[in-house]
């Protein structure tokens, strides 16, 4: 069981030689082809009470389409390891899918804040130097590591975080448990077929979360030959060995803005962010995400191909994105 | 005759914020308000301010008008020494290499310990949530010099603040040092709507130095649910300058997004 309790504070843990034993065996290093739909890489490889993490750098490049999928197929009782819980941890807990966030930053406001208040979902409250660092301890292969931050903070009694003292100097440090979560979305510039990806710009935590997790879906604006891999092995974001399954879904962080590729689409961004109640979030839910039967039904029907042309003049800032 | 300027309590925070930084040091900058300091700053005060943002943005020059709620997104982190991650970022601040640190507040108490996560009720049953830390914890902790900004409202000045989001000076003098937080770090200055404050080097208690033109600094703490230290010679802030204000207003945030607020007036 992955899920340690002290008190009323719950973490998901795993123990080192657990994880490793997963890698072993149950993730494969050959290099075969991966692409798939959507729906194939959330029916294959996303359960309910799965504890998921997601990349992307505030209201850009967020796995939004694959988002909508794990909506539409109904999840239950996930865990959201959300660095920042924005547009995709509302709409899940708006959804019922969610019943367990840890929290790096609970933005924005109004209808996530209203359902913790509530007790529709639950949280715990790591940061997001807190969190980050799980995740980078799973990826290392410890069970914890040490920060001197969350020292002195009421983070200390409302999380599985923890002060020992440290062995070289006597100090007092924080520990964080490691984080392995079930899976991992990430949208991306560009993949290949076996799962080669490159991310442009910043990212929370992509290589972290990819090695750290047991199962990573990348979705990807471009499938491109794996031989530019081999060409240009700096701009590997994350080796093909990681990855689960490749979604070539254009468009796939939509609402929010793609570096050098879209715009992000203000209005809409504005009805997500103006959801208050049970009413707007079902309505929200139903217009953009059941009642249209994927991604590309939903770019379609709901966005247009005159709103994309749009978006895809209006992302003037290319410098840095190649 | 004295001429009357009126500006929002947002501006004129936004503006003590931006002339308090010093130029060629680095500034880590926290979500919002924060973001339109830096780049009120970087224009007028500290063209050689180096900005940090969390989503690992080393050096961005933001994109006028500013964008707001995405942080990470391309106006916001434009033309950047450097790109990185969150733990990156965080690397910068631990090992030193931060100098400012700027916070918002939802609540500050006498030893500038911030609360960004809930008032009222308990953790488990919160009256209202907030965003919660974010980076501010890891800024509070790391940073040299952590500036707060907080509206001046009486119920934000508490003896005791709801949830101990970002470490100020904990309970007092050398708290921070026996918890095991860095050496030396800690809250510098806190720029409220109506007065700047900062903090006495025995005590470590939250002091009253500045109030803007034309307030009464009685009236200033009156409106404080705890009594701060007072400076023997209180200074006076002048109001957003006119160059302040025009930037703010034409070029920086032309929607008035951010910069909006309670109206207010000094003489100029």
């Amino acid at each position: 069981m992955k899920i340690r309790r002290e008190g009323d504070i719950e973490y998901r843990f795993e123990h080192p030689d657990d994880f490793r034993s997963f890698v072993r065996e149950q993730k494969s290093r050959k290099a075969e082809p991966k692409l798939c739909s959507a729906k194939e890489a959330v029916s294959t490889f996303v359960a309910d009470g799965d504890y998921i993490v997601y990349d992307f750098s505030s209201l850009t490049r967020g796995p939004q389409s694959l988002i909508r999928e794990v909506i539409r197929q109904r999840r239950k009782d996930l865990w959201i390891g959300a660095e920042f819980t924005l547009h995709e941890s509302a709409l899940l807990t708006g959804a019922g899918c969610a019943t367990r966030i840890d929290v790096g930053f609970l933005g924005y406001g109004g209808y996530i804040g209203q359902a913790v208040c509530e007790g529709r979902v639950r949280v715990y409250e790591w940061t997001n130097g807190g969190l980050a660092l799980r995740l980078l301890a799973g990826a290392r292969g410890v069970p914890f590591l040490p920060t001197r931050d969350l020292l002195g903070s009421d983070h200390m009694s409302a999380s599985a975080a923890k002060v020992i003292e440290d062995p070289y100097t006597g100090l007092p440090v924080a520990v964080v448990p490691s984080l392995h979560p079930d899976v991992a979305f990430l949208h991306v510039h560009q993949a290949d077929v076996y799962g080669d990806a490159r991310i442009f710009g910043t990212n929370l935590f992509a290589l972290e979360a990819a090695m750290a997790s047991h199962r990573v879906i990348i979705s990807a604006e471009e499938i491109v030959d794996p031989e530019e891999f081999r060409k240009d092995p700096m701009r590997t974001t994350i080796p093909y060995f990681l990855v689960d399954a490749v979604v070539h879904a254009p468009f796939g962080a939509y609402p929010g803005a793609m570096p050098a590729r879209y715009e992000l689409d203000l209005p809409h961004v504005d009805t997500l962010n103006g959801i208050r109640n049970e009413e707007q979030m079902q309505t929200y839910l139903h217009d953009n995400v059941y009642s249209v039967a994927d991604h590309e039904e939903f770019l379609d029907k709901r966005v247009g191909a005159r709103k994309m042309s749009e978006l895809r003049r209006k992302a003037s800032i290319v410098e840095g994105y190649r | 005759m004295a001429r009357t300027v009126e500006f929002t309590d947002t501006e004129f925070m936004i503006a003590q914020g931006a002339r308090l930084l010093q130029d060629g040091k680095t500034f880590f900058v926290g979500w919002g308000i924060p973001q339109i300091v830096a780049i009120l700053g970087q224009r007028l005060y500290v063209p050689d301010v180096i900005q940090l943002f969390e989503f690992g943005a080393i050096g961005p020059q933001s994109v006028l008008p500013f964008v707001r709620g995405t942080m990470g997104g391309p106006q916001n982190t434009y033309r950047s020494i450097q790109w990185l991650n969150m733990n990156w970022a965080f690397a910068y601040s631990a090992s030193g290499y931060m100098d400012y640190g700027m916070l918002g507040a939802l609540q500050v108490d006498p030893y500038g310990n911030i609360n960004s996560t809930f008032l009222g009720g308990t953790y488990r049953n919160p009256g209202r949530r907030f965003a919660g830390s974010g980076g501010g914890n890891q800024v509070a902790s790391h940073c040299w010099k952590t500036i707060i900004v907080i509206r001046h409202e009486g119920r934000r000045f508490v003896p005791k603040v709801d949830f101990l989001t970002s470490p100020g000076y904990l309970t007092g003098p050398g708290a921070r040092e026996k918890a095991g937080l860095p050496a030396g770090t800690g809250p510098y200055r806190v720029v409220t709507s109506k007065a700047l404050f900062g903090f006495d080097g025995e005590t470590k208690r939250i002091t009253l130095l500045a109030v803007l033109r034309g307030l009464d600094p009685d009236d200033v703490v009156k409106d404080m649910g705890f009594r701060p230290l007072i400076s023997k010679d209180i200074g006076e802030i002048p109001p957003p300058t006119p160059e302040e204000l025009r930037l703010l207003r034409e070029e920086i945030d032309p929607s008035r997004f951010l910069i909006g607020g309670e109206w207010m007036s000094a003489s100029a």
